[in-house]
């Protein structure tokens, strides 16, 4: 298409450009800063930032929820794709376009509305305790509980599409086939539909993931500070302790651990192909 | 003929240009809140009087004092309002001028505590508020601070985060609750942090509570006065305390930034906000309670705002040294027994 290579590279340079000058550049001054100190270089910020027993307990707050958020996304994911994939057309498209509604929606208003409905007047107590499950409404608001649900909500949409698009390419006898030469309903899944759309878990499972490690409105509005997760401590120590060289450190953590599971899950993913 | 006219529409046009660009430009640094009000009240009038443009820059006060010192070679802002607190900060960091109070007509007709809060010069007082309880009064009944971690109560009420401006007084008059009279806000912290499973939150917008309160969720908060209004208006019966330890809480102020290039302007600008009538709409708008002695509301506006001298006298207001000195080991603290 091009008559060079010179020609293809001097038609990206303006975006490249771009792109480094406003996000590269940017970015790796911001992490650098948790590398710098008086003097010289050095980690001493992400020793310091470990050595607090609060920081560890919101690490490993924020990567539990991380995992429990694409877990479970991924297991009603998985049933809510197929069962979508086999309808017809038309009605696929409406099941396809109520999934993505909520996208649609301000993340605030959304979580706005988890407030109402988790809360000791909610809907949620007020089934409980009708059902005679409870006594007294149960206190949900601001626990981890509350922040599960809402980045369960938050981000299960991307889980569903990822995984319709996977299942749609699922050659359409292999279920029957298995089922045929014995398989039961567990084996059929993870012998059969597992391995083929695995791609498609893959996708929806990095997206799930890095986006309940980072995402600031949910933990904010229905955790608040007792349950704070790295994002919301990001924002804590820039705006109140104007502390960059933890917020940095915290920043390249966030970074780092959506590579680590984007690697991890194409790992797994290629073993499989393999095997 | 037609040229002619197009030129000397260019002309004129150009012209017009020339003289906007002559015209004389003031830039303010201010908290978001309110911003219709202080351009209907504040803004537009004094642009009209002084021929001026007014630049108005928002945020919170960390932003906005994170901007001017990263501008402190070549300031932008030309004048800010901020926390007394803020403003010795600002002040140590010496991003900010002595205020010239002869310049200020008004100046004479503010309180005496808010003429020179942090006894430096470097700031006036424009506003103060009140902190204390808002709590239901058909659930509980508040005498003192300590009533808020009453068994049948503490998992009924919402503090304010130690990181909020309201965060320090609260705990402070917690303290003075409890016995402990010092700066380091040990033990009220430690009591909350025993409390920390049973309380509801540690809020960090005021704002958050209006929701809280109306879906019963909470029936008390240690709140600023300048947050009550919304919380009256509720359909429920909420009341303001005024408990035997006494009420804290907070004044702004404003600031001229060290090296600006529009000072006896930003002093006009300063001046005019302080006048009794700006100051009395501000008031009726129940936008600022206000720092102009001379300023005269009705009944209905006084109870909804900090009014009066006698009020202003009776506040338990935490000295700004006190407040920048401990900040990071009171987050450290809070953070240690509460945050986790």
């Amino acid at each position: 298409m091009f008559q060079n290579r010179k020609e293809a590279l001097a038609l990206a340079l303006p975006a490249a450009l771009f792109a480094a000058t406003v996000f590269l550049v940017p970015v790796v001054l911001l992490l650098s800063e948790g590398f710098r100190a008086p003097g010289h270089w050095s980690i001493s910020a992400y020793i310091d930032f470990f050595a607090s027993p609060l920081n560890r307990a919101v690490f490993l707050r924020t990567l539990k929820l991380g995992f429990l958020v694409t877990a479970v996304a991924a297991v009603l994911g998985y049933a809510a794709a197929y069962a979508i994939v086999p309808l017809p057309a038309s009605a696929k498209g409406r099941m396809i376009g109520l999934v993505v509604l909520p996208l649609m929606i301000s993340p605030v208003a959304r979580t706005y509305a988890w407030i109402v409905i988790l809360g000791r007047t909610g809907i949620v107590n007020q089934a409980l305790s009708f059902v005679g499950l409870t006594d007294e409404p149960l206190r949900i608001l601001f626990t981890e509980t509350a922040v599960f649900i809402g980045l369960l909500q938050l981000f299960l949409p991307l889980m569903i599409i990822s995984l319709i698009s996977a299942l749609e390419n699922l050659p359409r006898d292999v279920v029957p086939a298995a089922r045929v030469l014995g398989a039961n309903w567990f084996q059929v899944f993870w012998k059969v539909i597992l391995p083929l759309t695995r791609e498609g878990l893959v996708i929806g499972g990095t997206l799930v993931f890095t986006g309940a490690m980072t995402a600031y409105i949910t933990p904010a509005i229905l955790g608040g500070s007792k349950v704070l997760m790295l994002e919301t401590l990001l924002y804590q120590r820039v705006t109140v302790a104007s502390d960059f060289a933890s917020a940095s450190v915290i920043a390249l953590i966030l970074i780092s651990m959506s590579f680590a599971a984007n690697i991890l899950l194409r790992r797994i993913a290629s073993v499989r192909r393999k095997s | 003929m037609k040229t002619t006219l197009l030129a000397g529409t260019a002309a004129l046009v150009l012209s017009a240009g020339f003289a906007q660009a002559q015209e004389k430009t003031l830039t303010i640094s201010v908290y978001a809140f309110a911003q219709d009000e202080f351009k209907e009240i504040v803004y537009d009038p004094f642009e009209a009087q002084c021929g001026c443009k007014l630049v108005v820059e928002t945020g919170n006060s960390v932003e906005r004092l994170a901007k001017i010192e990263a501008n402190k070679a070549s300031p932008v802002i030309d004048m800010a309002v901020v926390s007394m607190a803020d403003a010795l900060d600002a002040s140590r960091k010496g991003l900010i001028d002595p205020v010239d109070h002869a310049k200020l007509t008004n100046y004479d007709k503010l309180y005496d505590f808010a003429k020179d809060p942090n006894g430096d010069g470097m700031s006036v007082g424009y506003t103060f508020y009140a902190t204390s309880i808002a709590y239901r009064s058909d659930k509980m009944t508040v005498e003192s601070w300590a009533d808020l971690l009453k068994e049948d109560v503490v998992s009924h009420i919402a503090f304010p985060n130690v990181t909020t401006n309201q965060g320090p007084p609260a705990l402070y008059m917690l303290g003075k609750a409890l016995g402990s009279d010092t700066a380091n806000l040990e033990a009220p912290i430690a009591a909350i942090g025993e409390q920390k499973d049973e309380i509801v939150t540690f809020y960090v917008k005021s704002s958050q509570l209006v929701q809280l309160m109306q879906q019963e969720e909470i029936w008390a908060a240690p709140i600023g006065r300048f947050a009550w209004a919304p919380l009256a208006k509720l359909d429920l019966p909420i009341a303001w305390a005024t408990p035997s330890e006494g009420q804290s809480g907070g004044m702004n102020v404003m600031v001229v930034t060290k090296g600006s290039q529009n000072r006896d302007l930003a002093l006009q600008f300063m001046d005019f906000w302080l006048s009794t009538e700006v100051q009395t709409k501000l008031a009726e708008a129940m936008v600022d309670s206000p720092a102009n002695a001379e300023v005269q509301v009705s009944d209905e506006v006084a109870n909804n705002i900090t009014y009066g001298a006698e009020t202003a006298e009776s506040l338990d207001l935490m000295p700004s040294a006190m407040l920048l000195d401990n900040r990071d080991a009171w987050l450290e603290e809070w953070n240690a027994k509460v945050g986790q």
